[in-house]
């Protein structure tokens, strides 16, 4: 893929993610998204040294025609204590069903968008190089219905 | 916390790229519902890409930076996070079967007077290369002539109430920075605190590690010297009996101590016969662990141990050497305790992540 490519898919609308080929190299073929709702998240280079608590990231991995509800994502994060500092990332393969929905409910949603077809396994490794958290919680997707 | 669950399962791993995907895919075929139970793996600051393993299987991965300091303190942080009213340690190199961790569950259920359950070895631990053999094959004589209610806990696989894990102090990870002896320390610790834990030869898992010779020697050097100097070694041996690398047994000990103390004495006098006298050794060593190669000879053959009698008698030569430098080092220096800089941190109640390691209580 071209990195004019790649950037035009990066100003996409965040509900309609691009189609991917399956045939670019893996790594390269995920497609990173930030969406920043209100405050600027916090970026790694800005928690360098040493810290008094643990970074805390949650990974919601979406394969293909999978689903998960923003209330189970909510209380995920409730669980994780103060929601504001979890880093939360959206690894889904293909055409993620919900995005508008959890991104109205997640605060900074990092969403990683992988060719159709990619299995749960090689997204949930694939965000964990992401997820700058000392504490990362997966999170898997149910499939969908209808 | 979050509503709890059943069973954790804390996996520490250290630089486990070889074998952590096979040991996470076995727990996940577990017979357990997949939502009674989660799996938590503790990266103790792995160079090899461990992490990225972990995430394909673990529930909460957790990642520890700086240089390692050693399953006791990963558990530990494992533990911290758990949700689970029972917590299993599964070491990072231990294949649990579909049944393990629900038959755990199910004796901790029925009885009350245990608070930890371990699992013991199967005969088709360790690789295929002879040292492997020889390695699990001694561990599993202690574990099948012990079995039943015992110090030891969690030699590769076991599970122990939470309640019962924090109120005995958890793992101590002041003392313990390597992957020795934590596991014996704890069990010592649960006993001592009225608690049964049980050594189970019914539940099996099996152990991937592959051995050598330096690797098995290092191993009893590092368990020999800290049994010594950290736990004292009469005591240990009296509350973890399964600790087999001397298979005297009780009765004989006073025997071969005295027969020990004459030939120290012979030792100063110009023997007449030097052959004699090293046959006459050799021969009490091999009477003495007549127990071990008569196991070794029915679980894999006369000819193997015949081939195990010279390893057993180095190893042992290792182990007496490395007791013998945990009781000076005790009786000179002390107990042992992490370095200078930490101890300040702890003293001064530094507040950092990772957290510095606890003094037990």
């Amino acid at each position: 893929m071209s990195s004019a490519g790649v950037d035009a898919i990066l100003f996409q609308e965040p509900t309609s993610p691009p189609s991917l080929t399956a045939d670019d190299a893996f790594g390269r073929s995920f497609v990173r998204q930030h969406e920043r709702i209100g405050a600027t998240s916090v970026t790694p280079e800005a928690v360098k040294g040493p810290r008094r608590t643990p970074r805390r990231s949650l990974i919601v991995v979406l394969p293909e025609n999978h689903v998960v509800s923003p209330d189970v994502v909510s209380s995920r994060l409730a669980a994780e204590g103060d929601n504001e500092l979890v880093d939360v990332i959206l690894a889904c393969a293909g055409q993620p069903h919900g995005l508008g929905a959890l991104q109205r409910r997640v605060r900074d949603l990092q969403v990683l968008l992988a060719p159709a077809g990619t299995s749960k396994e090689d997204l949930r490794e694939f965000a964990m190089s992401q997820a700058p958290g000392d504490i990362v919680t997966l999170l898997s997707g149910i499939p969908a219905t209808g | 916390m979050s509503q709890t669950l059943p069973l954790s399962v804390i996996v520490s791993i250290r630089d486990s790229r070889a074998t952590l995907g096979e040991v996470l895919v076995a727990i996940r075929a577990s017979d357990l519902p997949g939502d009674s139970y989660e799996i938590i793996v503790v990266d103790d600051a792995s160079s090899d890409g461990s992490v990225a393993i972990a995430a394909r299987n673990a529930d909460t991965v957790v990642k520890l930076s700086g240089r390692g300091s050693g399953p006791a303190y990963a558990r530990n942080r494992g533990v911290e996070l758990a949700r689970g009213e029972v917590v299993a340690f599964v070491d990072d190199d231990v294949l649990v079967r579909p049944d393990t961790l629900s038959r755990m569950l199910g004796v901790l259920a029925q009885r009350s007077d245990i608070d930890a359950i371990s699992a013991s070895r199967d005969q088709n631990s360790g690789a295929s290369n002879f040292i492997s053999q020889y390695w699990n094959c001694l561990l599993r004589f202690g574990e099948q002539r012990y079995a039943g209610r015992c110090a030891q806990f969690a030699p590769g696989c076991g599970a122990v109430r939470r309640r019962a894990f924090l109120s005995a102090g958890m793992y101590d990870e002041w003392r313990f920075a390597t992957a020795c002896l934590e596991d014996v320390e704890l069990g010592e610790r649960l006993l001592g605190g009225g608690r049964g834990a049980l050594l189970s030869d019914e539940l099996k898992v099996t152990h991937l590690k592959r051995w050598n010779l330096g690797l098995v020697c290092q191993e009893v050097w590092g368990r020999g010297r800290l049994l010594a100097r950290s736990l004292g070694y009469s005591r240990m041996r009296a509350l973890a009996p399964s600790e087999v690398i001397f298979t005297l047994s009780r009765a004989l000990t006073p025997a071969i101590a005295l027969l020990g103390t004459l030939m120290l004495a012979a030792a100063f006098v110009p023997p007449p016969r030097p052959r004699a006298e090293a046959g006459l050794i050799l021969l009490v060593l091999l009477l003495t662990n007549l127990p071990v190669n008569h196991f070794y000879a029915r679980a894999r053959g006369f000819g193997f141990a015949v081939v195990s009698a010279p390893i057993h008698i180095l190893v042992q030569t290792v182990a007496a050497a490395a007791l013998c430098t945990g009781w000076i080092l005790r009786y000179v220096f002390g107990d042992v305790s992490p370095d200078a800089t930490t101890q300040a941190y702890s003293e001064v109640g530094l507040e950092v992540w990772p957290p510095v390691p606890r003094r037990p209580r």
